[in-house]
């Protein structure tokens, strides 16, 4: 399945897609897979959107939990005997179900990842050479969140942003990636 | 497309932050420092037309993009698919930006006067000096072919990229850019693209309703960029990575702004008298973009330094901390 029909299935969930791509959609050789990756998609829609899906009553707390920790799953209460409600106990099994649907159901390409078209691979390593700065190491900077700028301040922020942008685009030859850039920290898109 | 949908792919980006994968075998006959060469040349003389997506940090975007190079000039149109409308057109050595209360641009503000530079800094700069340049096999982007190079930064003070280059004329089609050995950190893609040399001119006009702010880039008087170094006003930057040299005069009016670059990555530096808005100090970072702010009191009067690109937290931190004030007159009496 290529980054197009990939497109038209998303699209098919926003109830935007045109007819010709939905044709083309329904006419791929590949129909079982074209319906796995809708099914899946729903599925993890469910999740976000409506805390519901067929996966609900799966509770992969404790084996995600496991996996992270390097430890064996052990055995944990029931929710009915922890007694926590049931809107903390979801939170678990929803990111969970997140990672898993979208290393399922995404990861095999998705249009975004590498050649092979199996798994994305990091951007490679080269041995750091050690270049000496006059201001010797230099601590991990705090950090901002530009979410929490009030309005003054987002706009002499984005001032910044727009000009940095310009340079990138033109002056360093970046073409549109610049404008892309200041568009994303602007907000909008999705 | 809008809505889950992107919401959906943008997703499957994270997706890919999550996993590794062995490399692909290197492919083609040109070695990857010829393909670096043609990337800036390609990206200002290639023309076409399509639609290209930007993700980082939780955000996906869209644009629609129409570029042309006519005469020795530049002709670029761009026009954001997500949230309020808007579009950017070049021409030459002027922009017209139409865009929508989002962000609140006050463009008659922030379009600087910078140059144009109508050729890219990337193809004069030494680049494998500062990255490891491979050619890491063949992809297929936007139906076209395309090589991958990857270069990994030789050093922690910038990041390592990865490029998909059109095969026939080396445009660039997609990025990712990450620190090395680590996922992308942002990703830029065309998802349909035609490369002609047919595009007319009704697809280079501004045709959004809206506020127009047009204004020219080039020197007033000659018609020539600025000469970047003169901006440095009052100020010095005692520090910078090594390989990023001035790359062109970010036009604030204030003449206190200066940006470096080493032929892939950039940062600006911008240096003013602390003004009303009280900004915070520190660094933010939006995918691959870093902005780094902090306070400077010469002769008891504040500054601000900022340090905005596409660089790493603690690069653009010493990069600020190296910033020295000269002249604080000067540079006081430059806000205009």
């Amino acid at each position: 399945m290529d980054d197009r029909l990939r497109e038209t299935l998303s699209a098919m969930m926003d109830d935007e897609a045109d007819e010709l791509s939905v044709r083309r959609l329904l006419s791929h050789d590949d129909q079982p897979e074209v319906l796995r990756q809708w099914q899946r998609w729903q599925q993890v829609r469910d999740l976000v959107h409506s805390g519901q899906s067929q996966m609900d009553s799966i509770d992969v707390c404790a084996g995600v939990r496991a996996v992270l920790d390097g430890h064996p799953e052990q055995a944990r209460p029931g929710p009915a005997e922890t007694g926590r409600p049931r809107t903390g106990r979801w939170q678990w099994p929803a990111a969970a179900m997140m990672v898993l649907a979208l290393l399922i159901g995404f990861g095999a390409g998705a249009g975004w990842g590498p050649v092979d078209n199996a798994l994305p691979e990091p951007l490679s390593v080269a041995q750091p050479e050690s270049v000496p700065s006059p201001y010797g190491s230099v601590q991990v900077a705090d950090e901002v969140a530009m979410q929490g700028l009030d309005p003054a301040q987002w706009e002499y922020m984005s001032r910044y942003l727009l000009e940095h942008a310009q340079h990138n685009s033109v002056g360093v030859g970046q073409g549109s990636v610049g404008y892309a850039r200041l568009v994303s920290a602007s907000g909008g898109g999705y | 497309m809008t809505g889950a949908g992107w919401g959906f792919l943008k997703h499957g980006v994270l997706a890919l932050l999550l996993v590794a994968v062995v490399p692909v075998a290197a492919a083609g006959d040109r070695p990857a420092s010829a393909w670096l060469e043609q990337l800036g040349p390609a990206l200002n003389m290639t023309s076409y037309r399509g639609v290209f997506v930007y993700a980082r940090g939780g955000r996906v975007h869209s644009m629609q993009v129409a570029h042309r190079y006519v005469d020795g000039m530049v002709q670029e149109r761009l026009v954001l698919q997500d949230g309020g409308a808007g579009e950017i057109v070049r021409r030459g050595m002027d922009v017209v930006c139409v865009l929508p209360r989002q962000g609140k641009f006050r463009l008659d503000q922030v379009i600087p006067s910078g140059p144009f530079a109508q050729a890219s800094a990337s193809s004069l700069m030494p680049v494998n000096r500062w990255y490891r340049s491979d050619l890491v096999g063949e992809d297929r982007i936007a139906g076209y072919d395309a090589v991958i190079v990857a270069l990994t930064a030789r050093d922690a003070y910038r990041y390592s990229h990865r490029l998909w280059l059109e095969k026939n004329t080396g445009l660039l089609v997609k990025r990712d850019v990450g620190e090395a050995g680590g996922p992308p950190l942002e990703h830029f893609q065309f998802t349909s693209l035609e490369i002609t040399g047919d595009i007319p001119d009704s697809e280079l006009e501004v045709q959004t309703q809206g506020q127009v702010v047009t204004r020219s880039s080039g020197d007033t008087n000659t018609g020539q960029p600025a000469e970047a170094v003169g901006r440095m006003a009052g100020w010095q930057l005692g520090w910078r990575p090594q390989g990023f040299v001035p790359a062109v005069a970010p036009g604030t009016g204030t003449g206190q702004a200066i940006a470096f670059s080493d032929g892939i990555a950039a940062f600006s530096v911008f240096v003013e008298p602390e003004g009303a808005v009280k900004m915070p100090r520190g660094a933010s970072r939006i995918g691959a973009t870093t902005v780094y702010m902090r306070e400077l009191t010469v002769a008891g009067k504040p500054f601000l330094v900022t340090v905005v690109g596409e660089v790493p937290p603690k690069t653009a931190r010493q990069v600020a901390d190296s910033v020295r004030v000269e002249d604080a007159q000067a540079l006081s009496a430059g806000k205009l």
